[in-house]
């Protein structure tokens, strides 16, 4: 199995961290390298020089929120085919529609529950 | 004479012919006699046939008895086990459901606890107030899916609830002033230092939880939720026990950083006045 990269964008260094742990407990992404970044501004550079096979990103965010960065690489960087995984507070149909219609691989609300966190990751890193 | 002898002629003619038929039948009774020997031979053969066929009969009669016998009592323990298997079946059944609600039971408490572990080991990794402020409400946007909350600290000094972080418009109104013990929910809270659910957990009513941060018995400050996200429809039982062990630590990292800033305040002064001391 090769080792995954994974990007994990939220502001919130609390949930930053509670994400790398409910990765750390998927067994695809057991033993991934995780990146952080604190804004979508910040996650659009990781994301310009680096690979990554999963991006999992917050809504609201300072600089660049995440449904512009969504849509940054969708649109600017032309790249379709990276799984991005929005996990927001904003839970209403119409949030997830138009997240999903941006270019969103997946939408989770907050607090999130582990079990759709590894469903949703075994869907895009499963071998 | 040449009648007589014409005669004879004839008689010894039909006479050959005569002998000649004779001849013939006599051959016939011989192939009779054979055909009839033949005949008894095959008789005789099949009636010691028939009797073995009838001693087999009987002998096969025997032991297909046996075996109706013996696959009857085959069938009576096969219906036994089938039985058997069929209450252990239900009863394995019965255990992989228990098992399953059990692995969900786990993964819940896994999650919970993963949660406490995140919450307090970011509450205890800063000895900054405003920090720890910032961490508590990051805890419950993110982990207990509050919308609109207030976070408040005792003033050791008044015994006042001052507001120390909010989020939304109804925690607004505490701006700039203070809650008084025994005033209002929050003040009824900190007050008695016990968890309140003044709607009965129902997020469509103003404060759905108001919890005491306390250590030990000493109150040192009150959260009140009141409101959650619009998708959570109410709080479960995992978001008491969060919140409760969330108030624990949340109290006592807020302790801790006022005492730090405290010190750190003194430390600051005490360097200041020494410093003045020495150049005299």
């Amino acid at each position: 199995m090769t080792m995954k990269n994974v990007l994990v964008v939220d502001d919130s260094a609390t949930f930053r961290q509670l994400l790398c742990m409910g990765l750390s407990r998927v067994e695809v992404t057991s033993h991934a390298s995780i990146t952080e970044a604190t804004d979508g501004q910040d996650a659009l550079s990781k994301v310009q020089s680096g690979h990554f096979d999963l991006v999992l990103t917050d809504i609201r965010m300072p600089r660049l929120d995440g449904l512009e960065f969504v849509r940054q690489v969708r649109d600017g960087l032309g790249n379709r085919e990276l799984p991005i995984i929005i996990i927001s507070t904003k839970g209403e149909e119409t949030d997830i529609e138009l997240g999903m219609r941006i270019g969103a691989s997946g939408y989770l609300t907050k607090p999130i529950s582990m079990g759709r966190l590894k469903e949703l990751v075994m869907t895009f890193l499963g071998e | 004479l040449i009648k007589r002898r014409l005669q004879m002629a004839q008689d010894f003619d039909e006479i050959m012919r005569l002998f000649s038929k004779s001849e013939d039948l006599l051959e016939m009774i011989r192939k009779g006699r054979a055909f009839t020997e033949e005949l008894m031979c095959e008789n005789e053969r099949l009636r010691y046939r028939i009797v073995q066929i009838e001693t087999e009969k009987i002998d096969l009669s025997d032991a297909l008895g046996k075996e109706v016998d013996r696959l009857q009592v085959e069938n009576v323990r096969m219906c036994q086990k089938l039985e058997f298997l069929d209450r252990r079946f239900k009863e394995v059944e019965a255990e992989n459901k228990d098992f399953a609600q059990r692995y969900v039971e786990v993964e819940e408490h896994n999650e919970s606890l993963a949660n406490l572990y995140v919450a307090s080991y970011r509450l205890h990794s800063t000895l900054d107030p405003v920090e720890v402020i910032e961490c508590i409400k990051e805890v419950l946007i993110n982990m207990v899916g509050s919308e609109e909350f207030s976070v408040f600290i005792v003033d050791d000094e008044t015994n006042e609830l001052m507001l120390a972080g909010y989020e939304g418009e109804i925690a607004r109104r505490f701006e700039g002033r203070r809650v008084r013990f025994g005033e209002g929910i929050e003040g009824a809270v900190a007050e008695s230092g016990k968890m309140l659910l003044p709607n009965g957990n129902d997020p469509s009513r103003d404060v759905c939880v108001c919890v005491p941060l306390r250590i030990k018995e000493r109150v040192v400050g009150v959260i009140a939720l009141y409101k959650l996200l619009p998708h959570k429809k109410r709080l479960t039982t995992l978001d008491f026990k969060l919140l409760e062990l969330l108030a624990g630590h949340a109290a006592t990292a807020l302790v801790s950083s006022k005492l730090y800033a405290q010190t750190d305040r003194r430390l600051r002064t005490m360097e200041g006045v020494m410093s003045l001391l020495r150049e005299r």
